[in-house]
Order: structure tokens, then C-alpha cells, then sequence
């Protein structure tokens, strides 16, 4: 993103001043507009548009065995591709970078260690027989249009993915020896909703100058310094963090941002909840 | 400008479904047409088949989506959206891509890239002589990589290059503002493209490429200052002596926060028109902004659904009155 070092400094007195480019204030989020079921191959899907941010998260379960080190739960993995419709330069492979690091950073906000203990999804609810089979949930991340700020956007997609995600009823017959691979019987028609309001929503600080903004657009994010992810809760605890840009940040600002971040976050949660709750509406009336 | 989504309620959608309904009802675009459609012509005339036409089984079809226009026996197709086409005197704005030897190359939204020749500006110090490899060496002092700039359309030669001149002290570099794309067929050819709204303190120019550019006034003596300023370091940029008007210059690049503000109620309300896909001319921009004003609506609340439904009624009501007189 090429701007002008006229543009630069306007774009930095704007948000020192507390009047960004759009009108908005430091802490103003643009309009949110979600579409649930999108994509009707998916378990659940979700469309999250932020300005001109556009991005699509789906989700597919499928069978698998769980972990050695976790038997009782199922398994999640995130990926995020940037379409080269959203800017020339994700062409070919030059988009990997970008969808690693918001992969990375959606893994580490949502999902918790290696064996994922402490992750925000309920892996327990995924179990079907302990030891053999789980479901393992593919969450894929697809950003069409970039407009900054679009790691929020993507966890606020697979939110409203997940709370749309239906998981077939599962029904296992009891295997007769320990070793043998149980029988399993998938309803068509039966399906179980997943608990998806435990998932945590994220929410990013850029900081630009002296001060720091919520729901960056791209030119607020050329300028920025660094930026702190947080993924926080219902419940305002924050569930991951993760820090953007090499510029270092004084730890009284973090702790500033933490609880700025808390605050946000549940406004936020009643805003994309209202507004779930409005497209899985819509869904079941089209 | 991109597509933007707006959360909007159940009423305000209807409302806004109401207010383009009438939009289209007024709408007096002279036989559209999309492709393939055939366009009824008296082939005995010996028509002759102009842009965006083509003859299928003896008859003449579009191969475009636009308005059918018809000069004597010439017919031709005038598309609604295109990508932007130059023409001579136009006035755009632009952002430099590359310093190239005795010129600089500018992307203004065309198929090509635009070329400023160094010989077809003038100088900062307004003196007109011959280009020297000086000048050619201090080429980033007046135009640096993604300055935006706004210039005047001079022709293309015959290599098929667009050519651009600034010669004028209007021309030039723009600061303090924000850049603003929108589809350029939104913009008209008008005698005037530079606006200083003195009332607001701003800037205006509205490119002919769609390239809008919305940024804090800054006169015309000033900006002579500035360059004078400018090549009077550019002699002293031996030495090492910070020169003392440095910190000068830095409190002149802070916008007032009045200024600011009404920069953003001018941009948001370009940002609203071009969504909706009205004509972007002066007299409705302001209207838009007054309009803002007199409805207490804050400057972020301008890129909201409500007030989005209420330019689409505004306009739907001011177009359908207008056609009620004419009738």
C-alpha cells in the first residue's frame, strides 16, 4: 500500500486527534454484516463483511481418530487462504505469508496447546468413541476483499461458522473386542448444533503514534507500530494474545490494552450475537 | 470505491427498496441496452456500426451493456461503466509510481500508465529555462514515489504513451487530505474541477479519472513558499545545520481538528454517493453535506444505514418532483 508521506501524517494526526479517515473514532468499529450458511457443501458457514473487508470462514467435519494424548476429544485445525481477488499481490504464492500468520494467529487465539487442552472450541463435544473415533472439524478461512483489521473478521467468521455448523447424529455400536474399529451408523437427517458461545472473539489493537485504534483500515495498518490480538470471552477473560509488528510496547500499555480490549469485546459479542442470530433467521426463512 | 455492506433494519431496507424503485422509474437513460440485444435499425439507411455493435445474422446487436446513441448514420453503444478514457485538457489525479529519467510515470486508473514529463511542468522557482541534469538529479525533490499529484490530460503521441503537463501553480503536489476512489463514469466532464469551499477550509478536486481528492486548504502563495523553501534546501543540503524552518513546517502539517472533521463529512459523503451510484457533481456533495448537518448527524454515523436510506428518499423525492414539473 503506497501512500504519500502527506497522506501518512494525515492519516497519523487523524487518529491522534480522535477523528480517523471514515469519521470514526479511535474505538469505533465499522458495521458488521454477517451471512450465515453460505456455502451449503460446508457443515456451516459464514460470511462476515467489515467495510470492504470481506471474508468467508467455513467449516467441514469429518471422521478421524483422535490424538494419543487426548482420546476423549476431537480434533480442529485452521486454515486461511487470501484470494488473489482481494489484492494482485496474493497471486500465486504471494499470499502464503499473510495466510500462515493469520492461520498461526487464529490457532493461538481460538484453539489451545498441541494436545488441545484449553482450547475456546468444546473438543470434548466432538467425541464419539473414546479412543477410536472423533470428528475432526477443518475450519477454512477465505479472505475475498482486504480491508485491514482482518484477523477480527475472520474470528467473528468462524464464530457465526460455527454457531451455524450442524454435526450429523452419530450412532456406534459397541465394538465386540477392544481392537476392532467400532460400527457406526451417520444419520442424514438428525444433527446436533454445536456450542459455539463459548468461542472467544478477537479483538486487535493497532497501534499508530502514540495511540492505538480498534478495526485498523489497510492505510491505518501501513502506518502501525505494532498490534496486540486478543481473544477474549463471554465471560471478559482473555483467552489468547498475539503480537503483531517488531516495534516493542511498554508492558503498561499492554496491561491498558487488556483491559480496553475486555471492555470491547463485550460489545462486541452482543453486536455479532444480535447479528447471528439475525442471519440464521433470515437463513431459515429463505 | 469498493462494495460496502451497511447493517441495515427491516424498515430501513424497505424504505430503501422504495426509494430506488423511484430512482428507476425516473431514470431517463436513453434506450439501454445489454448485449445481445438488437438494436432496431433501418438497414436501408446504410447505418454505419460504431462502438460496441456488431453485425449478427443481418442484424445490428450490442456487445455492450450502455445507452444507444445515434449521430446521423453513425450507432454506436455508450457503456454505463467503463474503465476511465482520457481526453485532452481532462484534469486528473494521480499517484507517482516510478521516477523514470526526465519523467515520472503515474497511475491515473487507465489501462496504461500516465508519463509526466519533467519539460512539461514547471519548476519551483517558476522560472522558465531549459531542463539541466541538475534538475534531472533533483527530479524526487519535486515528485517523490506515491505522491499524489493532480495534472492535466495532454495528449497521447504517437507511441501511444498518455502525456500529462502541470503548468500551472494550481498543479502539483497534494498534502493533508485523503484519497478517495470512485467508478469513474460517476464523475462528468464540468468547466470546474478544482473547488475551495471556503466555508469548510477545504480542498476539493474531483479528477476525471475518479480519483477524488479531499484534503485541507492550502493556498496557492503557500504552496510557492513551500517550493521556494524546498529548493532553497535542496542548495543547502550540504550543509549539515538543521535549517530552522524545520519545526515550522511540522506544526504546518497538522490538520485543525474543525478542518479535519469537515474533511471526513465531505469524504463520507463522496463515500455515500458513489455506493449509491449518483453523479458525483459539486452541487450534490454539498447538498449531501448540508443535508448531514442539518439532521445532526455525526460524521461516522454518515456510513450508516439510516443515513444511506435517507440520501436514496432525498434524491428519489428531488427527481420525481422534477419530473412531475416537467410534466
Amino acid at each position: 500500500m503506497g501512500l504519500s508521506l502527506g497522506e501518512k501524517n494525515y492519516i497519523k494526526g487523524g487518529i491522534a486527534d480522535d477523528l480517523r479517515c471514515d469519521g470514526r473514532r479511535r474505538l469505533d468499529y465499522r458495521s458488521i454484516a454477517i451471512d450465515t450458511g453460505v456455502i451449503p457443501q460446508a457443515n456451516g458457514s459464514a460470511r462476515v463483511r467489515m467495510g470492504s473487508t470481506d471474508v468467508i470462514a467455513s467449516v467441514k467435519a469429518e471422521l478421524g481418530k483422535p490424538s494419543s494424548y487426548r482420546h476423549d476429544c476431537g480434533k480442529v485445525s485452521i486454515f486461511v487462504d487470501c484470494s488473489p481477488t482481494a489484492a494482485p499481490m496474493f497471486e500465486g504464492r504471494g499470499g502464503d505469508e499473510l495466510s500462515t500468520e493469520l492461520s498461526v494467529a487464529l490457532e493461538r487465539c481460538l484453539l489451545g496447546g498441541k494436545s488441545g487442552s484449553g482450547a475456546g472450541i468444546d473438543l470434548s463435544s466432538l467425541k464419539i468413541v473414546e479412543g477410536k473415533m472423533c470428528w475432526d472439524l477443518y475450519i477454512d478461512g477465505l479472505v475475498i476483499s482486504s480491508d485491514g483489521n482482518l484477523l477480527d473478521a475472520l474470528g467473528i467468521a468462524i464464530k457465526a461458522a460455527l454457531s451455524n455448523t450442524g454435526i450429523p447424529k452419530v450412532e456406534a455400536m459397541p465394538g465386540t473386542s477392544a481392537e476392532e474399529e467400532p460400527e457406526i451408523d451417520i444419520s442424514d437427517d438428525e444433527f446436533t448444533r454445536l456450542d459455539s458461545s463459548k468461542v472467544p472473539i478477537i479483538v486487535t489493537l493497532t497501534k499508530v503514534g502514540r495511540h492505538y485504534v480498534v478495526d485498523a483500515t489497510i492505510e491505518e495498518e501501513s502506518q502501525m507500530s505494532s498490534a496486540v490480538s486478543m481473544s477474549v470471552n463471554r465471560q471478559g477473560d482473555v483467552c489468547g494474545l498475539t503480537k503483531r509488528g517488531g516495534a516493542g510496547l511498554d508492558p503498561s500499555i499492554i496491561i491498558d490494552m487488556v483491559s480496553v480490549a475486555k471492555h470491547l469485546s463485550q460489545q462486541l459479542i452482543a453486536t455479532v450475537d444480535s447479528e447471528i442470530y439475525a442471519a440464521e433467521a433470515r437463513e431459515s426463512s429463505a | 470505491m469498493r462494495d460496502v455492506n451497511f447493517a441495515m433494519t427491516q424498515t430501513q431496507k424497505v424504505r430503501l427498496k422504495r426509494a430506488l424503485q423511484c430512482l428507476r422509474d425516473c431514470s431517463v437513460a436513453s434506450s439501454p441496452v445489454i448485449v445481445a440485444d438488437t438494436i432496431p435499425v433501418n438497414l436501408e439507411d446504410n447505418i454505419l456500426k460504431g462502438h460496441g455493435t456488431a453485425e449478427l445474422e443481418g442484424e445490428v446487436v450490442a456487445t455492450l451493456c450502455g445507452a444507444v446513441e445515434r449521430v446521423n448514420k453513425l450507432v454506436l453503444v455508450r457503456p454505463f461503466r467503463a474503465r476511465y478514457k482520457p481526453e485532452i485538457g481532462d484534469i486528473v489525479v494521480g499517484r507517482v509510481i516510478e521516477v523514470a529519467p526526465k519523467r515520472w510515470r503515474l497511475d491515473i486508473n487507465f489501462i496504461q500508465d500516465a508519463i509526466l514529463m519533467l519539460s512539461s511542468m514547471n519548476l519551483p522557482d517558476g522560472i522558465q529555462r531549459r531542463r539541466t541534469a541538475v534538475d534531472e538529479l533533483n527530479m524526487r525533490s519535486i515528485f517523490e514515489e506515491n505522491d499524489v499529484i493532480c495534472a492535466e490530460v495532454r495528449g497521447s503521441q504517437n507511441d501511444g504513451s498518455l502525456h500529462l503537463q502541470a503548468r500551472s501553480q494550481k498543479y502539483g503536489k497534494l498534502e493533508k487530505g485523503q484519497l478517495l476512489s470512485v467508478s469513474p463514469y460517476l464523475v462528468k466532464r464540468r468547466k470546474q474541477h478544482f473547488h475551495y469551499l471556503e466555508q469548510y477550509g477545504v480542498d476539493l478536486i474531483l479528477g476525471c479519472n475518479g480519483y477524488i481528492w479531499v484534503g485541507a486548504h492550502s493556498d496557492g502563495g503557500g504552496k510557492n513558499e513551500d517550493f521556494e523553501d524546498l529548493s532553497a534546501k535542496l542548495e543547502d543540503k550540504m550543509e549539515v545545520e538543521v535549517s530552522p524552518l524545520a519545526p515550522h513546517k511540522e506544526e504546518a502539517s497538522s490538520v485543525p481538528l474543525g478542518t479535519r472533521e469537515n474533511v471526513c463529512r465531505l469524504a463520507n459523503a463522496i463515500r455515500i454517493l458513489s455506493l449509491l451510484g449518483f453523479n458525483i457533481s459539486m452541487e450534490l456533495i454539498l447538498d449531501t453535506v448540508v443535508a448531514s448537518v442539518t439532521w445532526n448527524t455525526t460524521v461516522r454515523d454518515m456510513l450508516g444505514g439510516e443515513f444511506y436510506t435517507r440520501i436514496a428518499e432525498r434524491e428519489a423525492e428531488r427527481r420525481s418532483s422534477k419530473r412531475a414539473t416537467q410534466v
